[in-house]
């Protein structure tokens, strides 16, 4: 038997730094199927340590006490009972983070969790308000909290309630429900989608808005406010989520419109009239008046947000030192602009602000091995977000930046009401899924002038195959690519329904594409095939 | 006083002892939990599973029953 050599100062080093990322064998962690890990991975002592305390005890440890300080936890056991996609999601959520975080060391792993500790923060502020309110689970007791909550649709922007928030609570009835969970745990979303498909609707229209009515349609919403705001984004198939919402929950409901074409200004005018319509029936609803000095406190705040969300771009766009992978930029930029002011969000930018400033002023690159700087365009499979982190670390794809954190790109004046009211109505109507999905071709190719400020020689072009709107433009961007010798690659996905086109075929896609066109090896082989369909 | 003072002493001592020695077996623990994802294993294999057969089983109302009521709030009028 040959007698192995080993090199003991080798293995001292990959113990103390963690071993370099060409070596590291990351796929050898899984188990098969289940995506589980054999073990986590070691990333030398200090990165290991800091994840382990910094990450995993600290988020586990405010997971609990998040649940105390928002609703308690008869309310969160109750509401675990009573509601799949509360129990499903929440336990899973620190695993949403490794999947999250796979591969990264030094200042990308100091930076980019804050990402997931702000949105986990707001997704129980946000479910926790709903069971503290929720009728179905105290016998359709109706209590303080109940009257003061305000329901809307998850792609109506929580600005909107600004001028109550200092007496109401304003909680989208999707975004936990149905958006993160799909993030956290994709097999939730999988029931409602079949759910709504039961009672004969078909089964082609947008997964999202078919697994939104089927929460409906399996009663698993709280009943949590008086009545709702609806709206009609991304499309037709979110009317007739609208329909199925009002017939379920018979409640009180205002629809409230977003224009497709939006650069029209008698469409903006419309729109402004619309939001004060919304802001009427609101005040008939609560009786309560609009509160002009809430707003423009809480805009201000928000306002900070985007600034330094400018800041962020700018070191992403013209450096080498952007602290952020893909993944984290995406979701929280998202979820931060479309729910609007919270507290949480002010305190994750700050701890990132601090790591970005490090980064810059020591010249420090967080992805040393990127071989293409990536742009992804359009929208994003929700049970795949974490790609970004798989193909940094099987290929060097650093995905800088994304559509759907460029699409809020703007502050909001509050010097006069009029002023206010046409900014918030440009906000409304830049939606997800709007301005550069369906809103238009002048906006949905802002992907080229977006790839040239961000530096991006490569792009990632989401699929969405139930989406009527960009399934329309495919074609022109395949012209567009060819016309202008852009490195793309297409990802086909039904959005939340990972049983269409599973992860596994995804990496399959995106390695055929680095193998026969742009003829590359991989950073990390054991990478490119595994098995990992049974994954949360 | 002084044999007062050295019992005092001992009890805190061990008492600090304690606390460190449970401090650091807890990390410990802590540690092959996290390290060994025992936490993912626990959750995928016995807390989910159970989790989804009470859903699975869950009675509920049937929505479709539910009356469409169309004229139950009062029409709305566009003011604008």
């Amino acid at each position: 038997m040959a007698k192995k050599n080993r090199d003991y100062k080798k293995l001292a080093r990959d113990f103390w730094y963690g071993k370099p990322h060409g070596e590291r064998r990351l796929g050898e962690l899984y188990e098969d199927k289940t995506g589980l890990y054999k073990h986590r991975e070691w990333r030398g002592v200090s990165d290991t340590l800091y994840y382990f305390y910094n990450v995993w005890l600290y988020n586990y440890a405010h997971m609990v006490t998040d649940v105390m300080k928002y609703g308690g936890p008869i309310n969160f056991a109750k509401g675990v009972w009573r509601y799949r996609w509360l129990g499903q999601t929440y336990l899973t959520a620190i695993h949403w983070i490794d999947r999250g975080t796979e591969g990264l060391r030094g200042e990308a792993l100091r930076a980019s969790p804050w990402h997931h500790r702000g949105m986990i923060n707001s997704t129980i502020k946000q479910f926790q308000r709903m069971m503290k309110a929720d009728t179905k689970i105290r016998g359709g007791k109706k209590n303080d909290a109940w009257y003061h909550t305000i329901a809307h649709n998850e792609t109506v922007w929580g600005g909107m309630f600004y001028p109550w928030s200092d007496k109401f609570e304003s909680v989208p009835i999707e975004m936990v429900p149905y958006f993160v969970t799909c993030h956290v745990n994709c097999h939730t979303v999988h029931n409602y989608i079949d759910a709504v498909q039961s009672i004969g609707l078909p089964g082609d229209p947008c997964p999202m808005c078919q697994a939104e009515s089927g929460l409906f349609v399996l009663d698993d919403m709280p009943d949590y406010a008086p009545f709702m705001v609806t709206c009609n984004e991304a499309c037709d198939a979110s009317v007739a989520t609208s329909t199925l919402q009002d017939w379920f929950w018979d409640k009180p409901l205002f629809a409230l419109p977003m224009p497709m074409q939006f650069d029209d200004p008698l469409v903006h005018k419309y729109c402004m009239k619309e939001i004060e319509e919304c802001w009427k029936f609101v005040e008939e609803q609560t009786g309560v008046p609009f509160n002009w000095d809430q707003l423009v406190k809480m805009l201000k705040l928000q306002n900070e947000l985007q600034e330094f969300e400018w800041e962020k771009w700018d070191v992403a766009a013209k450096t080498d030192f952007y602290p952020i992978n893909g993944v984290s930029q995406a979701l929280y930029r998202i979820y931060q602009s479309q729910y609007g002011e919270n507290e949480i969000w002010h305190f994750c930018d700050k701890k990132v602000r601090k790591v970005m400033e490090r980064c810059v002023s020591k010249k420090i690159n967080p992805y040393p091995q990127t071989r293409h700087r990536v742009i992804a365009w359009s929208c994003a499979p929700l049970y795949y977000s974490h790609w970004c982190t798989w193909a940094y670390n099987c290929w060097g794809l650093n995905v800088v930046i994304n559509m759907d954190s460029l699409m809020f790109d703007m502050t909001i004046r509050t010097d006069s009401y009029e002023n206010c009211l046409s900014d918030m109505a440009t906000y409304h109507m830049w939606a997800p899924m709007r301005r550069m999905a369906v809103g238009g071709m002048h906006h949905i190719f802002e992907l080229w002038e977006n790839m040239e400020k961000f530096n991006c020689d490569m792009v990632a072009m989401y699929d969405q195959l139930q989406c009527k709107g960009m399934q329309g433009v495919h074609g022109l961007f395949e012209d567009e690519f060819r016309k202008r010798n852009v490195n793309a690659f297409w990802m086909p996905h039904a959005l939340p329904d990972s049983r269409t086109v599973s992860r596994m075929e995804l990496r399959r896609i995106i390695n055929d594409y680095m193998t026969t066109v742009m003829h590359e090896e991989p950073l990390d082989p054991s990478l490119l095939d595994f098995d990992d369909s049974m994954s949360w | 006083m002084k044999k007062c003072k050295c019992k005092c002493g001992c009890k805190l001592g061990k008492l600090l002892a304690k606390l460190l020695g449970g401090v650091l077996l807890a990390n410990v623990v802590l540690f092959i939990v996290f390290f060994f994802d025992l936490d993912g294993k626990f959750l995928f294999k016995v807390v989910e599973p159970l989790l989804c057969k009470h859903y699975d089983n869950m009675e509920r109302k049937d929505t479709l029953k539910s009356p469409y009521d169309m004229d139950k709030y009062p029409s709305y009028q566009f003011n604008s």
